[in-house]
């Protein structure tokens, strides 16, 4: 392990800048994910037409390879830090926007005539009910888009964004294992420190009375 | 305070309610009963609005339901669901509370109400109003569920099977308690269920409904005695006793040995040794029953009697003529009495129920002849 410490020491300077903006770079494609995934996942889930068609297109663009989905990025938005982030962005969608529409799907129907019989708008029953029912299961989608955000943050490093694939994709060029692990540790731990944090966060959201 | 004129319900090309007219009078309780597939419950939920009929007009205490806002009619109305519909992610408290809240009631006025529910129900606040629904067992939850659709006070409440679900003690328990609740706040109910014991025990008022259509819309005794057709024969089945109902008056004793208040303990002795009773009817001139003097008590204070009115038992459960046998039997075996006197409205004495008539009675149900069955007594 020492070794390991000592190389992560001295290389703390590029390594602290790299992973600054891998945070950021992941952080902030997944921030802008779960505002357009929750909400969307909520009026979809009234629009079952229009939601198998959404959630299609969302499938079937998580299925380009991100290597290719860069080079498509390429040639319209140039290189930097606004191109990784919308291509993060885009594969951040479908997981929040998936689990958003199906666990407000599968709020107990008998409770949403319960609530609508009682007089609640359509507005109380989703805040009051659907969403606090829901929650868990879209803070799910959120931790699993987060986790492999992060690691697909390193991509960026290609297209000029920065971040800890910098690292990685430098010590490739160079045959320097130490940078390449400098660059991997750190995104491994933030993955899993990340993972982590949102299981809890999951867990704190359900309601007492679910558990 | 409920009126359907003429309402119907369609969906696509079926009908599934047909131009039905009836009313619910304020504090009655009214059940639609029917096979699965009648119209019941699109009937139910077009009160509320859940379903909006087709065809039609519904009248909710004068006013056309098309008119007034959905969310607000609802508001006023109570509403309990066979699936108990509690809402897991908030508490007891959270839950009983929820129409007051969305109405906007004082925090400490919300606490007191709900208070006063759980006594009800006899729920300690302070055990119950943290809890959350899967804490509890269902016969409590669904209690919760009627107590949350009485919370803002409304005068209508609908109930869509809400016993249904629940095991078959447990549904007895929460029908008297229903029952008793019903009893004390005079709410209007509108109850649905498959169920005719339920029907029988809880309604004023039974609508039978087939195909959409009401069959017959009538009291129970009356559905009971006089079923409409064959279709309510075949659908009260059991219930239909003979042809008709048991009454007090054909079970009861007409000649009980009476006494007048002013007679003495050793006459009484006399009567009770001549007639060989061991209980004797005290009455007045006009036959009005004053109190009961059995033997037991006559030995107990023999010295000191002079007069019957001073030791006569005056605190009697009587039933009157035109009740139901039935509801004389209850009496008897649950307050484990002997007898039953039996009077008319000015509490002029008719006869008597004792255990052994009430044999007879049921002996005669059974094997369909009472005389011969008497003798083996």
């Amino acid at each position: 392990m020492s070794p390991i410490f000592e190389l992560l020491a001295t290389r703390w300077p590029e390594i602290s800048v790299a992973l600054w903006q891998h945070i950021y770079l992941s952080m902030g494609s997944v921030a802008f994910g779960i505002l357009i995934s929750v909400p969307l996942g909520i009026w979809l889930s009234s629009r079952d037409k229009t939601a198998r068609m959404v959630l299609g297109v969302f499938g079937a663009v998580q299925t380009i390879p991100s290597l290719a989905f860069l080079g498509f990025v390429l040639p319209v938005l140039g290189i930097g830090t606004l191109p990784a982030m919308t291509v993060l962005f885009i594969y951040s969608v479908l997981p929040i926007l998936r689990n958003t529409y199906t666990a407000i799907k599968e709020v107990n129907p008998a409770l949403l005539e319960a609530g609508t019989g009682m007089g609640m708008t359509a507005r109380e029953l989703l805040f009051m009910v659907k969403l606090p029912m829901a929650l868990p299961v879209i803070m799910s989608g959120i931790k699993i888009s987060t986790v492999y955000i992060i690691s697909w943050t390193t991509f960026s490093a290609l297209i000029g964004a920065g971040g800890l694939g910098d690292l990685i994709y430098g010590g490739m060029n160079v045959y320097d294992l130490g940078l390449i692990v400098a660059g991997t540790i750190p995104a491994a731990l933030l993955a899993i420190l990340a993972g982590s944090i949102l299981g809890r966060l999951e867990r704190a959201v359900k309601p007492r009375g679910l558990r | 305070m409920i009126r359907f004129e003429n309402v119907s319900k369609v969906y696509g090309a079926q009908a599934v309610v047909k131009n039905i007219d009836f009313q619910v009078a304020q504090g009655e309780f009214l059940v639609l009963i029917g096979p699965s597939g009648c119209g019941k419950t699109t009937t139910l939920k077009m009160i509320n609005r859940l379903v909006e009929p087709s065809g039609g007009k519904i009248l909710v205490g004068g006013r056309d339901i098309m008119q007034l806002d959905p969310v607000m009619l609802r508001r006023e109305i109570g509403y309990v669901i066979q699936q108990i519909g509690l809402f897991p992610n908030m508490s007891i408290e959270e839950n009983i509370d929820l129409v007051p809240r969305l109405l906007g009631w004082e925090k400490e006025k919300r606490a007191g109400r709900v208070r006063e529910l759980l006594k009800l129900v006899d729920m300690d606040y302070d055990m119950y109003a943290g809890r959350y629904p899967n804490e509890l067992s269902g016969g409590q939850q669904q209690r919760i569920g009627v107590l949350r659709a009485l919370a803002a006070e409304p005068s209508i409440i609908l109930m869509d099977e809400p016993f249904g679900a629940l095991d078959p003690i447990t549904r007895e328990n929460l029908q008297d308690e229903l029952k008793n609740l019903q009893n004390k706040l005079q709410k209007t109910i509108v109850f649905v269920t498959h169920d005719m014991d339920e029907a029988i025990k809880l309604a004023d008022r039974i609508a039978i409904m087939r195909d959409g259509g009401i069959v017959q819309l009538a009291s129970p005794e009356t559905i009971l005695r006089h079923p409409k057709d064959d279709f309510v024969v075949e659908f009260i089945g059991k219930h239909r006793v003979g042809s008709e109902l048991a009454t007090v008056e054909s079970i009861m004793k007409s000649n009980p040995v009476i006494i007048g208040p002013d007679k003495g303990g050793a006459e009484a002795l006399a009567l009770m040794r001549r007639k060989g009773v061991d209980t004797l009817l005290v009455v007045d001139g006009e036959k009005k029953l004053l109190g009961v003097l059995s033997i037991e008590k006559l030995d107990r204070e023999h010295k000191a009697v002079r007069l019957i009115k001073d030791v006569m038992d005056t605190n009697l459960p009587v039933v009157t003529a035109e009740s139901s046998a039935s509801e004389a039997f209850d009496l008897l075996i649950g307050q484990g009495l002997k007898y039953l006197p039996v009077v008319d409205e000015q509490n002029r004495l008719l006869g008597l129920v004792t255990r052994t008539s009430m044999v007879n009675a049921l002996a005669g149900v059974v094997w369909g002849e009472e005389d011969g069955v008497e003798s083996n007594f």
